[in-house]
């Protein structure tokens, strides 16, 4: 298989021109997204090629779920643009109480084929209102499927297997990652919904995580290799549904594992993990599970707070070396 | 909680000796694992746990205890089991148990589970892992006697690893040297070394009482002779189908019952002062279980057809091969053989089991030059040996038994005459 280096952004537009070439049926709906191509050039080129199927709204998140849930309805395979995920609160009930319910309500005669897209994430110096990261909400309401890819190629490909899915998607996608190159294939691949990847292997820990934080996992396990300390590094990739399977037969190898991610501590999916390891592996595990996340206060605006308050390679490297005891 | 008792497993049995218990005070068990090893004279026996739970013996090992007796006790929770520490205390639980002589006397003695006091168990919190508690449980190691390296003391997989190496080196050490080429050892060396200790208890010690109270308390006789085999095979291919062979022995069995039936003084046993002599035969068939010696007894094989007696013997030897014999399947003998046939024996002396009074050696089956008028002829000829305990037979008597054996051999028909 050939591959091209290429950025996350770059890869997301490749996935929707792909997409909307081969069906009709799918088109983009959202704020600004025509004038810029979207705001991060993540829709870079569609417009112009699909000039009525990329859709420009009124600055009403209510309006655009609600729009692209009865296009999904009718038949369509709309992909809304939230432009921010912190702009969800505003189409919650569209979300939490009409897109994830109707397929079940109606008894199975309804699907909603919709793909919610959100950029999420901090450590853009953009403030409390523009730096969060909410998985857990949706992860927590039943019917939605949840996806929150780290690298170009997981974009590209779980972008497409998003598109074709039958039932609502909310896919996140870090800010901070657009940028992001890495090497995406040639050919056309899916990658399946609900299917984590090991990106680095190692045998004395397992750190669990995805999105923007796999990337520093990987940072934090080149410094612990310095140590005599293998990380092995699980990018879940998709939340739900979870791939226990593959955080299972890791920590079955390490005996030990951390759970990270930039969601704020309290309440976040770390929790989960860490619950399910305890319930399912409890004998494999030689320390208690720990968990790094957000400390539980909105993400600050100053660069020096804000950095305070996310988690940073540091405190991954630190929290394994008192899990392992390597004070 | 749910009592433990010694099994009653046959009509015959009144007691059994605790030979093992497998777990110690306070070890989590599983229905149906073995707990307790008890041993009858005939049989040892392993006894299941009646249910899930914590258990506690009571009776300590080497107790001789009645059928139906409780030796121990299967908790349902902690709880429970505190109560029932405090009513019934700890049995000491000797732990000489005989992988002794593979464990090295180095290896700190209470590395291993069950050494430490069982009652201290519960007030004394181990930290450690759950990987650790797990892998230690495996390998059946003592957390309290590893030191944990983990935050607070905490005993993590890297401390148990460190134990299991211990543990591990401390039998290399042991280990006597395999049995390699001789130019291995020194062919100077005027010292005589062990090699291995076989423990010499339980079944391995009943048969040597048998023996030495068999040898030293009766006046035992062998008598030889050898008989023509021919028809002996003949029959036996007539009885055999296609899906069954007829062995050997089923129709020695029957032969001996016949031969007894007329010569009943050797059907007989000296108690007291008087010869008992027995109304049934029940003939006991020697026979090798796992490292010892084992006499399952057929019943009445005088009453029974050849094949009825190979059935049974059938069903005896599966049920020593799998080690499931009751005592009722080794009770009351009145007569035995003994078939070394299998090992190119011709003659032995077979010793008498006690109370009985004799006991066939069979021999194998092999051609030789026999005499027939002026020629010599080939023939299958099978070796008869036959010891009888001479205080209540006399020579000529038991002679006469053999010679009845030889003929009925010779020549089947004579069993229903």
């Amino acid at each position: 298989m050939t591959h091209r280096i290429m950025s996350c952004s770059e890869a997301l537009a490749e996935a929707l021109l792909e997409e909307m070439e081969r069906d009709d049926s799918v088109f983009i709906i959202g704020e600004d997204i025509r004038a810029h191509d979207g705001i991060f050039g993540q829709f870079r080129g569609l417009p112009k090629r699909f000039p009525a199927r990329v859709i420009d709204t009124p600055i009403s998140e209510t309006c655009i779920v609600g729009a692209g849930l009865g296009a999904a309805l009718t038949g369509m395979r709309p992909l809304v643009d939230m432009h921010f995920a912190d702009f969800f609160t505003t189409a919650m009930d569209e979300i939490v109480n009409q897109t994830a319910k109707i397929r079940y309500m109606f008894g199975g005669q309804a699907k909603v084929p919709m793909v919610i897209w959100a950029p999420d994430g901090g450590g853009l110096r953009a403030g409390a209102h523009h730096s969060q990261s909410l998985e857990s909400w949706f992860v927590h309401t039943p019917g939605l499927k949840v996806v929150v890819p780290s690298e170009p190629a997981d974009v590209k490909g779980l972008m497409k297997s998003a598109i074709r899915d039958d039932d609502p998607v909310i896919f996140f996608q870090h800010k901070k990652l657009f940028a992001q190159t890495g090497h995406v294939p040639q050919e056309e691949y899916l990658i399946p919904i609900g299917k984590g990847e090991i990106k680095r292997e190692g045998a004395h820990i397992t750190l669990i995580t995805y999105s923007r934080m796999t990337y520093l996992c990987l940072e934090a396990a080149d410094l612990l290799a310095q140590e005599d300390i293998e990380a092995e590094v699980i990018d879940l990739r998709t939340l739900k549904p979870l791939d226990f399977d593959i955080i299972s037969r890791s920590v079955k190898k390490t005996y030990n594992a951390l759970v990270v991610h930039e969601a704020c501590l309290t309440g976040g999916f770390g929790a989960e993990i860490a619950a399910r390891i305890g319930e399912e592996l409890f004998d494999y595990l030689d320390a208690p599970v720990a968990r790094i996340g957000a400390k539980d206060v909105p993400v600050p605006f100053s660069p020096v707070m804000e950095d305070f308050v996310l988690p940073q390679v540091a405190d991954i490297v630190e929290s394994v070396r008192k899990i392992l005891n390597r004070q | 909680m749910i009592e433990i008792t010694i099994p009653k497993l046959g009509l015959t049995m009144e007691n059994a000796k605790v030979v093992e218990w497998k777990f110690i005070s306070g070890d989590a068990v599983k229905k149906g694992d073995t707990v307790l090893i008890i041993e009858t004279e005939k049989v040892s026996f392993e006894v299941p746990s009646p249910a899930d739970g914590i258990i506690h013996p009571i009776v300590s090992e080497g107790s001789i205890c009645a059928v139906e007796e409780i030796v121990g006790y299967v908790a349902q929770d902690r709880e429970e089991y505190e109560r029932l520490v405090t009513k019934y205390p700890t049995v000491d639980s000797s732990m000489d148990r005989d992988e002794g002589a593979l464990r090295p006397p180095e290896t700190p003695p209470s590395l291993l589970a069950g050494n430490d006091a069982p009652g201290d168990r519960s007030k004394l919190r181990i930290k450690a892992s759950p990987l650790a508690r797990a892998m230690a449980a495996s390998h059946n190691l003592n957390l309290a006697a590893i030191e944990g390296s983990g935050p607070g003391g905490r005993i993590v997989r890297a401390d148990i690893l460190r134990a299991i190496e211990q543990q591990h080196a401390a039998f290399q050490r042991e280990l006597p040297a395999p049995p390699g080429p001789l130019d291995l050892y020194d062919r100077q060396s005027i010292e005589k070394e062990i090699m291995e200790s076989v423990p010499f208890r339980g079944i391995r010690k009943a048969i040597s009482d048998n023996m030495y109270q068999s040898l030293s308390q009766s006046a035992q006789l062998t008598l030889h002779t050898e008989a023509g085999a021919g028809a002996l095979i003949d029959l036996r291919e007539r009885l055999s189908t296609s899906e069954r062979k007829v062995s050997f022995n089923a129709i020695l069995v029957k032969i001996a019952a016949m031969a007894l039936r007329q010569h009943p003084r050797l059907n007989a046993t000296l108690q007291g002062d008087a010869i008992l002599v027995w109304k049934q035969i029940h003939i006991g068939i020697a026979m090798e279980a796992k490292d010892a010696l084992i006499v399952p007894v057929t019943r009445n094989p005088d009453l029974k057809s050849i094949r009825e007696i190979d059935e049974e013997i059938t069903e005896l030897v599966a049920k020593t091969r799998e080690n499931r014999l009751s005592p009722d399947d080794m009770s009351n003998g009145t007569f035995t053989i003994s078939n070394l046939g299998f090992a190119d024996i011709d003659h032995f002396t077979p010793i008498i089991r006690p109370p009985e009074s004799a006991i066939l050696g069979v021999g194998r089956i092999t051609r030789k030059p026999v005499v027939q008028g002026d020629q010599v002829v080939p023939e299958p000829r099978i070796g008869l040996s036959l010891t009888f305990d001479h205080r209540i037979i006399d020579g000529a008597p038991a002679a006469r038994f053999l010679k009845t054996i030889r003929e009925m051999i010779e020549e089947p028909v004579l069993m229903v005459c």
